[in-house]
Order: C-alpha cells, then structure tokens, then sequence
C-alpha cells in the first residue's frame, strides 16, 4: 500500500513544481494539477478498497520515525479512506468543471487548489490536534485565496467581501482553537488527540474550558446557525465548482474534526453537539424557504444538512455502532447530491431558481437534478434513506421523540423547498440563454449521478449486511421501473406495451401469494393499471419521462402489496409517492398542485415512518403482523400517527386539499391512474391497520369511532364541495374525497357488512373513477376546456362518451341497477348493525348530493345546446374510448354476478369478523334485514325503463324538432357571457343554504400555516446583515450561549 | 442612544463574557513543576535521537516537521495568492497616460549604505538558518533576516525590480527538495522528514543532526524568497 | 501563585486579546481591523509561550550550560516554544492575505468602511 502520506507530498510536490513551470505554459500546469488529483484519489481508494475488501485494522503512520505523541502521526482506517477519497475527488471534478477559470487564473491557482484539497485531506489524516490547527488554517487560507482570486473573473466585488468576512471569522476562530489547544496541551501534556481522549481532558483541571474553545472552533468551522452569514455569502458569489468543493469536502473534513473533538470530550459534551445540530438543521432549512438565488438556497442546504450530521454525531451515545453507518449514509448523499448541484448550477446561466427551467430541455440533466434532490431529501433508494430509517428507529426506541419530531419537521421544510424548485425547473417559462454544456462541465455532474446511483447500491448491501434487509435497488419492480430510464428514447407505443406486459407478467408471477384481500389490491393496482395504460397508447411521441415515472408508482404499488415488514412497506410507499408526483407534474398547470401533494404526502410518510419506530422501539426487524402485539401506552400512539399518514393519501377531510388540483390537472391517462388507483394505497395501508391492530382507545378517545365520524364528514363535505365545482375534472376530484369517505366509514364500522362495503367501494371507485376521468378527460381533450357550462350537446358527437358516462353514473349514484346499488345496499345493512347513529344520518345525506353532482355531468355535457366552436368535435381517441368500453363491461357484469369477486372476499372476511356475513344462495344474496337479487332488479328496472322510453317516444311522436338557433337573442351582450349559461353556478340555491360547509377554512389553515414558516425564514434571514462585523458579533454570541450551556451541564 | 454606542456596549458586554472565559482559564493555570510526559521525552532522547543542540529545531524540523511543512506551504500559497492578485490590480491602473508622481532621487548615503549593509544581511540570515540546530535561529529567523535585507534594497531604490522568476525558481525548488528529503526519510528512514537519513554526528557541530541544517537552510531560502516575493509584489503595486 | 510571571504574562496576552477583539467589533476600517487582529495575535502567541514557561528554568538549547544529562530538571518545556513559531507564521500569511483583500476592496470601492460591503445578505 502507498502511505497516505503521499497524499500530502504529491500535492505539495506539485504545487510547488506549478511554481517552476512558464507561466504561459498553462495547459501543462493544468495537465499537472488534474494528474495530481488523480493521483491523490487513486491512494485514497486504494486504502478504501484494501478495507472493503478485508477485514484490515486501521493503520497508525507515523512521522520523523517516533513513535506518537512524540511526533505527529496519521490514520487511515476505513472512514478516512472514504472521506479523503470524497475530498480528492471532488476536488479532481470540481478540477475539471472549473477548467476554463483555472487557466485564466494560471499556475498560482492551481497550486492554491491542490493546496486547499491536500489541507481537506490533512485535516482528516492527523491524529494531533495542532497539526489539525495547522490544516485548517491551510485550509482557510486555500480557501480565502481561491475567492479572492476567482474575483478577478467575477469582477463584482461580491467575492471578495464574501471572502473578507470569512477571514474575519477565521481569525477569531484560530484564536480560539489556539488557546484552546495549548491549554489542553498543558492539562493532558500531549497534542495527540487519542492521548488527550484517553487522559480524559475533560475531567482534568481548567481541562473543560480548552476543550470547550477546541470545540467551539472546529464548530463553528461547520457553519452553524446564527454564526454562519459569512458561508452563505461564500456560496452565493464563488465559483460553483468551488462551492462544490467547499459543501462537499470542507464539509466533510469539519465532521471528521468535529467528530475527533467529540473523542475528547465524552458524552458530556453530545447533548451540545445534538443542540447545535438541531438548532442548525432547522433553522438553516427555515431560511431557506424564503431563498430565490439558487446557490445561496444550496447553501442553506449545505448548512442544514451538515446540522443533521452533527445531530448524529452528537446521538452517538444510542447510535453506537450504527452511527457510522447513519452519518455515512447521510454524509454521502449531501456530499454527492450537493456537489452535484453546484456543478448543475455552474451550466444554468440565470441565478434565480426559475432559471433552472433551462434544464428541461435536456433530459439527462433533468434526470440528474432528479437524482441529487431526491438523494437529499432521503428518498428510497439513496443512502439517506436507509440512514434516516435507521436514526428514526433508533431514537423512538429510546423515546427522543422531541428530536425525531424536529428532524422530521425540517425534513419535510427541506423537501418542500427542493420539490418546489423542482415544480419551476419542469414547468417554468424556460429562459432565453440556453444550459451550457461544455463537456468538462456536463461530465462532473454526471459523475456525481453515477456516484449517487452506485452508493445507493453500496449503502443497500450494507444494510443488507448489518441489518439483513433487502437491497432496494434489486427488487425487481424497481429495477423494471428503472429499466424505462434507459428505454425512454424509444417510442412511446414500445414503451407502453412493454409497461403492459411487464405489469401483467408481474402479477402472473404473483398472484398465487395474495389472500382475497390482497387479490383485490393485487388486480387494480397491476391488472387494472395495466388497463388505464391501453389509454395511453392514444400518446405519440416518446413521452420522455412518462414511463419511468408511471412505472415506479406502479412498483412502489406492487411492493406494497407484499410488504411483510414496516421497512418494505415504507420503502413501497416512498416509491410511489415519489413516482406518483412526477406523473401529476407532468400535468400542464399541475406545479402548485404537484407540490402541495408531495408536502402532504412526504409528511404523511413521516407520520408513518415515525408510527413504525414508535412500535419498532428499537427493534432492528419489525413484521407488520406484530402490530397487532403492541399494547398500552403505546398502542394508541402508533395507530394514530400511522392512521393520520393513510388518510392524507386517502384525502381525509382537513388533510385533502391536495387532491382536487392534483387529479384535475393531471394529464388525461394519468388522472385514472392517481385517482382510480392510487387512493386505493391509502385504504390498503387503513385496511392493514385497523386488521392488525383494531380498535385503539386514545384518551378515552376510541380512535376508530373518530375515524368513523372524519369518513362521514368527509363523504359529507367532499360531496358539496363536488356540486359547486364548475370544471369537470375538478368535480370528479372532489366526489373521489367523498368516496374515500364512505370507503373509511365503512372500515370504521368494524363489522364484517362494511368492510365488504368498503372493499366493494375499493373496487367500484376504480372502476367507475377511471372510466369518468378518461371519458371527461377525451371531452376535455376535444374541447379544450374542462369548464362544464362551455359544453353541451355533445351526446350526437361524442356517444361513446356518452354512454360510458351514464353508465358510470348509474353505478357512483348508488341507483339500480348498477354494481353502484349492491354498494348501497350492503351499506345500508351494514349500518343498521351498527351503534353509529349520529354519522349514520350524515352519511345518508351525502347520498342525495353526490346525485346531485353526478347529473351535472350527464345535463350539462351531453345535453342542452351544442356550442358553436364544437360544431365539428369528434369523438375521443380510439385509446381512450377503448378502456371505458372495457370499464362499461365490467360494470355491468358485476352487477349481474356480484357474487363473481364478493362471495371470496365475504368468506375471507369471516375470519375477522365471523358474525353478519351474508349468505350467498345462487343468484340471490341474504342479510340480516333483507335479500337481494341483482338479476331480479336488472330485470325490472330494464323492463321500468325501457316501458317509460317507449311511452315518451310514443307522447313525443308528433314533436316539431327546432333547430339550435331558431330562436331570438336579444342584442345585449353581457359583462361575463359565462354568467347567462345556464349550467353555470347551477346549484347557486344549495350554495345558499349549504355554501357555509364549503368555506375554504382547511386551506386556509394550510395556507396561513406556510405562510407563517414563510415569514418566519423571512423575518429571521434579516438578521444576516451583510456585514462581517456583525457575523463577528454572532459568532461571539454563539460561542458564549454554547459556553453557558456546555458549562451548564458540566458535572 | 445612538448606534454606535450600542454597538460599543454589545461589544464590550460580549467581550467581557469572553474575558470571563479567559479568567477561568488563567484562574485554573498553575505552572508545571516537572516537564510533562511529552516534554520530558525531547528533553532526554533530542540528543541521541536527533542530535541537535536547540531542542526546538528538533521538534520544529523533525518530530513536528509535518507541521513546519504546513507552515512553509502557508507561506507559498499567501505569497503566490497576495503576488496574483496583486498582479491581476496592476492592469487595469497601468493605462498609458496615467499621471505619473515625480520621484524623489534617493540619497547618495542610502544607496551607498544599503549596498554596503545587504550583504552583511545576508550573511547573517545564512548563518542563523545554518546553525538552526545549533544556536537560538533557525530557517524562518534566517529567511525574516534575508526578506529584510530585500527590503532594504527596495526601499533604497523603489524602482528596482526583482528578478520575479528567479524568486519563483529558488522557492520551488527549496520546496522540492524538502518534500524530496521528506520522502526520502519515509523510503530510507524511519518515517515522512526522519532526518537519520545522514548521520547525526556528534552534538554540537555543524554538520550534525542528520538532515536538519539542509532542511533548515532550504526553509530558510523559500521563507527569504516568499518574503522577498511578497514584498516584491507589495512595492511594485504601490508605484502603478 | 498569581505572582508567577507566567500568569502576568498569560494576564498579558488575554488583555492582549480582548483589546484587539474590541478593536475589531468596533473599528468599521478594514485596515484598523487588520492591526487589531494583529494584536490579538500577539496576545495569542504570548498566552503560548507563557504556558510552557517553568519558573527557575532555562531555554532548551543543550549545551555546556546545560548538559544533555540534566535537560530534564533544566529546561523549560520546548513544545509551545516550537507552536508559537508555527502560530507566528501562519498568523504572518493570513495577515498578508488580509492586506491583500482590503486592497482589493479598496480597488473596487474606493472606500475601506466594512459596512459598504453589504450587497451579499440575508
């Protein structure tokens, strides 16, 4: 093996050799300096492959030949093969991206560079705390000149101030780390880290202030908040690749020294460092929401992760071995995602985040962006994933709640600000300068997706090593879904078979596991997904981007389904939450919408993730079955917090406002698919609770009572928000919060009736949801617009669409004689054995309502006068049409045999609840209260019907037809024409009498509640003058609230 | 109350919880009776393990000679960033027809005097980085003295340009060959700058203690030469 | 104990320290900062070498005053001796590095008041 010494002399050897080469012989200086750097990576992962591949102890090198503390000595063990292998590179690739202003600035600069990587390295590899001192000082020279000297390209001035203020901050921090370091020298009688941590400095005389002051340095050298405005001008003005450089590794290398300090230290001192990482990580993720500068947004973002990783340091006390698993894990992803970014942003040529809108016209790039974000926002299968799941369950399981809660919090800030700026780069107005795409700076960033995608792999072995949990990046759905990343330049009609079939094959493969429950969820979410895809084959094109994120809803769906343990199904989760966000951004005015359902979704997913720890309680490996086994106190906490993070995918009342704009705004195939199909996730995640762990009492509170009364009262509300809607999609949207509604009050009523008749409304609602959303959706697409009152008359010109909506109307209004009345028929059984008086009648008014909505589609679409402009509208793709004709079919089927999917699960069913089946006798179906033969009712409601139509058609014979405009408008032409249609604001009495139900008071909460962050990140960033006078107070002031605190709980 | 008055007392309130700091601190310290552990072992094994007569040359070049390395490259990277950047202001201030200050003629009796003195300076900064290891001195003592004899020169003579290239070619290659000798220990010694890599030789005379009074006279060239550069730098902006 | 010269020293240094650190809160010109960071430098370097002196001892150079078999109860410890030479100049480099950039300031400003420097905030 090379000795990492070499690290250092290759890199000084070479700086100093730039210093003999010509200054006009500038290529060769930079052929020097990148070797170098090659060079330096290639030692650092050497030492990591030598300890990957063996189990080798770290090794001690020693200097001068003697022995430590006598001389300055060096480690390289695993962590510092890792960490100075990340520095290296990143300098070698930040190297590159900066090729263009490194060879304007010559061989001076490029000595300065390699001189700050070598420092980074340094800082790392010394096991003595004044050679340490010595680096950093390096290090924040390096960095200094680099700002100062990239200035002469800027020519702002920004750069330099940026710069000056570090300085400031640098000099107060040495004095400290000086002080420090000498008195500790003085109490232990070494300078050798180990030797002051086996001496336990600490606890000797005077030993806890030098501590404190070498503590407080290397802190403060991690930026934290307040004492931070200097960073975050550093990484608003310098040089991108140089921010990457400086987030990445400096980063990096502070978290070492922190980490070595902490060695000192002892427990003692991790509350503080956890105190600092909270504050940090919270704080610096609040300021960043209010950001529209995309690098000072990444520096906020730096910050803010760099806080969560000293959280962990700090936490090591019940991490224990893991920590380094959690803080890798952690480390990397920033470390990669953050690099990544900067290099991103050194191609975007506008600084607002807007700006970023550039991208889109590059896929790959896209892809990239992509990769990083969902990287730092811990989405499987990153490694912050499997770090962040691990940390949870570590700290529920020894009850720091307090500290889960906040990092969650802030996780979930953190997203919503990268989610957000990821809504601007899909569908902003994209910017006249185009991405610079230099190969040397395109390659940097696609090295750190590869680096991104391979640690992922890596971070998933060790789990599976550690913890023996599967890797996620092998699970085969996944890996189909991904494989569309790679098949994305085909057509898209190959795409969409190939999407088909492997769907169809996956559940051919699988079906033998699922009991009829599960065979339920099975058959919609892969047969029936593979269904609303035939209404994509109406796209042309390739649809970048379609398939793979179609495709990973669709995975994460399928894992779901066969999750055995809490870790599988929340990955499941994640994936289709993710996938499922991207299919609704690809709508055209989805953004705001998108948004606010990845926020309400990643925090429900928190909620569960938080729920499963809870129950966990440390626990490497929990079955979702054992659920079932958690008792008093508890018990009722879990369920709560998993039940809360179900319903927001199910749209619940207070927590549904994400859905009406994101299905209505979804592409034409993708609103089945969110609607039809995806809400079904949410019941199945309900359904799996309230099997496993029943009726909780919270309080004196049953939770499943409560649940009861939110499934009426969002049947309720969600039906008389749908009758005022005037877009058509819209209204479809709001009636799915209604039927989820009735789905969880049926659940709720913990009797075998209603959950038969919430699995039936699981199976109707994706039937007849789909089948509206694509008809309404092809009449949208005819159109070109989704508002009812434009339309009418369409039933001559679109019939198919026509009969596809009766039909689906029929079965949603619950009338005979359609699968809709079997729904309500053994709802109304169900209730009657039920206590729930009160929702009950609730319920039974949200019947009439959704009629109310439901005709409107009918009357004001199909019927009434046809509009001039859709004189010549023709029916809807053949691709569209097809799967509703197929919808049509299965309705009617299933309301001639019922018995065909119900009598399996009404069996399956008497396991849990044994009493109140009903008993299924040929065609005719019993309950308690009564019977019900769906052929009988077939019969006479067709032979009702068909009696009356021949009877209008007989009163109606001689009937005059006038056409459409034999008729005399008056000359007047009003303010807003849509005012004098008749369909619109159609139900303006019911607004009367019932419009106080449907006052925006949830979104206003939401709303306010954003607003209030919002304002807060605002008002706070004020405090970051500018002047690095100031920061110099807010050091000071930070250094003394640690000292009181750290003193504080000093024994 | 103005601002300014409140920025003083912020200051000063701050500073007094800092001095609170440092009063614990001093209040704590009680000098060592004894050396300590570390201490202790440079006083009794410097000369038979390193053989230099100045205790702090040894840790300086030797047992921290990884620091000193830091050190010297702190220097470099300044001296290299102050002489660019210094550099890159003296363009855009050089444009023809910039009114140019009459000059004082420098005095016979200065430039006579620092003519007579330089020399005499540089001697002395050879002999005191020469003899490092030996006498209270040593490579930055040495180079400080060399830089000021530069001084001197300059500030006889403001115009007079140093030769830039050759202070970048003495710096660099002083800097070469210590890494050289540095790796040279880690292949044929016991470690990264182990100066037994020639013989100690006997305490007390000049050409002893290994490699350290050639480490200390190439630290003393590239501190002179980063000094002298730096300088350099400094005195050719102030006439732009 | 608080006669020993060490602790005059060190009492020194941290005053040393504190001056400079006002002078640097308080003082708006870059260049007054830049000398009182200077001054608190001082002050560190004084607080170093006042830690390792030992009363009655003398500096470790062996020689026929102080022969090599009583270095141990002769000298004062070497160590901060040798750090503070390493503090003196890295203190040196950032000291030029910060010349350098009020220069530049200066070059883009005309002005050496800090709190011109505010376009980069919040």
């Amino acid at each position: 093996m090379v000795s990492p010494l070499y690290i250092i002399a290759v890199a000084l050897v070479a700086a100093f050799l730039l210093g003999l080469l010509k200054e006009e012989r500038r290529g060769l200086a930079y052929s020097v300096t990148l070797v170098t750097l090659a060079l330096m990576s290639w030692i650092s992962a050497n030492w990591l492959w030598l300890f990957i591949s063996t189990d080798a102890v770290p090794v001690e090198i020693y200097t001068a030949g003697t022995a430590p503390p006598f001389a300055i000595n060096l480690r390289m063990g695993l962590v510092e093969a890792a960490l100075t292998l990340l520095i290296n590179l990143t300098g070698l690739i930040s190297g590159l991206a900066m090729k263009d202003s490194l060879l304007r600035q010559g061989r001076r600069a490029m000595a300065v560079w390699l001189v700050a990587v070598m420092a980074l390295s340094g800082i790392v590899l010394t096991r003595d705390m004044f050679n340490m001192f010595v680096f950093f000082e390096l290090a924040v020279i390096a960095t200094a000149g680099l700002v100062l000297i990239s200035e002469h390209i800027r020519n702002d001035g920004l750069t330099l101030a940026a710069g000056f203020k570090y300085m400031i901050t640098s000099q107060f921090i040495s004095t400290f780390l000086l002080i420090g370091i000498i008195f500790a020298y003085h109490a232990t009688g070494t300078l050798n880290i180990d030797g002051m941590a086996n001496t336990s400095l600490v606890l000797l005389n005077g030993g806890s202030i030098a501590f404190f002051l070498m503590f407080i340095a290397i802190i403060a050298e991690l930026k934290p908040f307040p004492a931070n405005g200097w960073a975050l001008d550093i990484y608003e003005s310098a040089d991108p690749a140089f921010s990457a450089l400086f987030s990445a590794a400096t980063g990096a290398a502070a978290l070492y020294a922190a980490d070595k300090l902490l060695l000192i230290g002892g427990a003692e001192w991790l509350p503080i460092a956890t105190g600092i990482g909270i504050v940090t990580f919270v704080a610096a993720n609040l300021l960043a929401l209010p950001q529209t500068h995309d690098r000072r947004l990444l520096g906020y973002s730096s910050i803010a992760q760099t806080g969560l990783i000293l959280v962990v340091l700090g936490q090591r006390d019940i991490l224990g071995e893991h920590t380094l698993f959690i803080a890798g894990g952690l480390l990397l992803s920033h470390a990669v995602a953050k690099a990544g970014l900067f290099w991103l942003s050194g191609l975007v040529a506008g600084r607002e985040l807007n700006a970023w809108a550039a991208l889109r016209s590059h896929p790959l790039l896209v892809f990239a962006f992509v990769t990083f974000i969902c990287m730092l926002t811990g989405l499987p299968p990153f490694p912050g994933f499997y770090a962040k799941w691990e940390l949870i369950h570590l700290l529920a399981g020894e009850g720091r709640i307090a500290l889960l809660g906040l990092i969650l919090f802030s996780a979930l800030i953190e997203a919503g600000y990268l989610f957000r700026w990821f809504g601007y780069v899909m569908k902003r107005e994209s910017p006249a300068e185009p991405v610079d795409t230099a190969p040397h700076k395109t390659a940097a960033v696609l090295v750190a997706v590869i680096a991104a995608w391979g640690l992922s792999f890596l971070w998933g072995e060790l789990a599976g090593a550690l913890f023996g949990r599967g890797n996620i990046l092998l699970a085969l759905p996944l890996l189909f879904a991904l494989s569309f990343l790679l098949l994305d330049p085909l057509p898209a009609w190959l795409k969409n078979t190939l999407a088909i079939a492997g769907m169809v094959a996956w559940f051919y493969l699988t079906y033998t596991e699922y009991d009829p429950l599960r065979m339920i969820f099975a058959a919609i979410f892969l047969i029936g997904g593979a269904l609303t895809l035939l209404a994509s084959y109406h796209a042309h094109g390739k649809r970048i981007g379609f398939y793979p994120s179609a495709m990973l809803m669709y995975a994460g769906l399928a894992m779901l389904i066969r999750a055995t343990s809490t870790f599988d199904f929340f990955v499941a989760w994640e994936l289709l939450t993710v996938g499922s966000y991207f299919l609704i951004l690809r709508g055209k005015h989805s953004e705001p919408h998108a948004l606010s359902y990845i926020l309400f979704s990643l925090g429900g997913a928190f909620m569960i993730l938080a729920g499963f720890a809870l129950a966990a309680q440390g626990a490497p490996h929990f079955s979702l079955a054992s659920l079932q086994e958690l008792a008093q106190p508890l018990a009722p906490w879990v369920f709560l917090l998993l039940a809360i993070g179900f319903m927001t995918k199910t749209a619940a009342i207070g927590l549904h406002i994400w859905l009406p704009g994101a299905h209505a705004e979804a592409e034409t195939d993708v609103s089945p698919m969110v609607s039809g199909i995806l809400l079904k996730a949410g019941l199945y995640g309900l359904i799996m609770l309230l099997l496993t762990m029943g009726r909780q009492n919270f309080y004196g509170v049953d939770l499943v009572n409560a649940m009861l009364w939110i499934g009426a009262i969002t049947a309720l509300i969600g039906n008389l928000l749908a009758i005022f809607q005037e877009d058509a999609k819209r209204l479809l949207a709001y009636s799915s919060i209604g039927q989820m509604g009735y789905a969880m009050f049926g659940l709720a009523l913990m009797n075998h009736l209603g959950w038969l008749m919430a699995l039936m409304f699981v199976i109707n609602h994706y039937v007849y949801k789909s089948m509206l959303f694509l008809a309404v959706g092809g009449v949208a697409k005819r159109t070109g617009t989704r508002e009812m009152y434009r339309m009418g008359g369409l039933i001559t010109l679109m019939p198919l669409s026509f009969i596809a909506t009766l039909i689906g109307i029929i079965a949603v209004s619950g009338v005979p004689p359609l699968s809709g009345f079997g729904g309500r028929w053994i709802f109304y059984n169900a209730i009657l054995t039920s206590e729930a008086r009160l929702p009950m009648i609730i319920l039974f008014l949200a019947g009439p309502i959704a009629f109310l909505y439901l005709f409107r589609l009918i009357y004001t679409i199909f019927l009434g006068q046809l509009k001039d402009e859709f004189r010549r509208v023709k029916e809807a793709p053949f691709w569209i049409i097809l799967p509703q004709m197929i919808y049509v079919a299965i309705l009617l089927v299933v309301a001639v045999v019922p018995g065909l999917v119900l009598r399996h699960v009404d069996a399956y069913l008497d396991q849990f609840f044994p009493n109140g089946g009903l008993s299924w006798d040929g065609m005719i179906i019993t309950s308690d209260f009564g019977y019900w033969n769906p052929i009988a009712i077939m019969i006479i409601v067709g032979v009702i019907f068909m009696t009356l139509f021949s009877w209008l058609l007989f009163v109606n014979r001689r009937a005059q037809k006038v056409k459409q405009f034999n008729i005399v408008f008056s000359a007047e032409r009003p303010f807003r024409p849509e005012t004098t249609h008749f369909a619109w604001n159609f139900f303006a009495p019911y607004r009367k009498a019932l419009g106080f139900l449907t006052l925006p008071l949830v979104t206003l909460f939401w709303s306010t509640m954003t607003d209030f962050l919002h304002t807060a990140g605002d008002l706070t960033r004020r405090f970051y003058t500018g002047n690095g006078q100031t920061y110099a107070y807010h050091l000071l002031g930070f250094v003394i609230i640690v000292y009181l605190f750290g003193m504080g709980i000093q024994p | 109350m103005e601002p300014i008055m409140i920025k003083n007392a912020i200051a000063l309130l701050l500073l007094a919880a800092v001095g609170a700091i440092f009063v614990s601190l001093l209040a704590g310290y009680m000098p060592d009776e004894q050396l300590n552990l570390t201490a202790r072992y440079y006083a009794e094994r410097t000369a038979q393990d390193i053989g230099t007569a100045n205790i702090v040359t040894a840790i300086v070049v030797t047992y921290r000679g990884l620091d000193t390395l830091g050190e010297v490259t702190v220097l470099f990277i300044s001296a290299a960033i102050v002489g660019l950047v210094l550099a890159q202001g003296r363009l855009p201030t050089n444009v023809p027809g910039s009114p140019q200050q009459p000059r004082v003629p420098v005095g016979e009796l200065l430039s006579t005097g620092s003519r007579l003195l330089t020399p005499l300076i540089l001697l002395l900064g050879i002999y005191v980085f020469v003899n490092g290891h030996l006498t209270p001195g040593g490579g930055f003592q040495g180079g400080a003295i060399i830089a000021s004899g530069m001084l001197l020169l300059l500030l006889a003579d403001p115009l007079k340009h140093f030769s830039h290239r050759l202070i970048d070619v003495i710096e660099s290659i002083s800097g070469l060959l210590f890494v050289g000798i540095g790796v040279l220990g880690l292949l044929y010694a016991g470690g990264f700058l182990d100066n037994r890599l020639l013989p100690i030789g006997t305490l007390g005379e000049l050409f002893s203690a290994g490699v350290i009074p050639l480490i200390y006279s190439l630290i003393g060239l590239k501190v002179g030469s980063e000094f002298s550069s730096m300088l350099a730098s400094l005195s050719e902006t102030e006439e732009a | 104990m608080m006669t020993s010269l060490a602790h005059w020293a060190m009492a020194a240094g941290f005053v040393l320290i504190l001056i400079g650190f006002y002078g640097a809160l308080t003082n708006r010109n870059l260049l007054r900062m830049i000398v009182a960071f200077c001054i608190a430098d001082t002050g560190v370097n004084i607080v170093l070498v006042a830690v390792g002196h030992m009363r009655g001892r003398t500096a470790p150079i062996l020689d026929s005053a102080v022969p090599v078999a009583d270095a141990v109860s002769r000298i004062i410890d070497p160590v901060p001796q040798a750090l503070v030479l390493t503090a003196i100049v890295i203190g040196l480099g950032v000291t030029a590095m910060m010349l350098a950039y009020a220069l530049k300031l200066y070059e883009k400003k005309r002005t050496l008041d800090i709190a011109k420097f505010t376009e980069l905030k919040w």
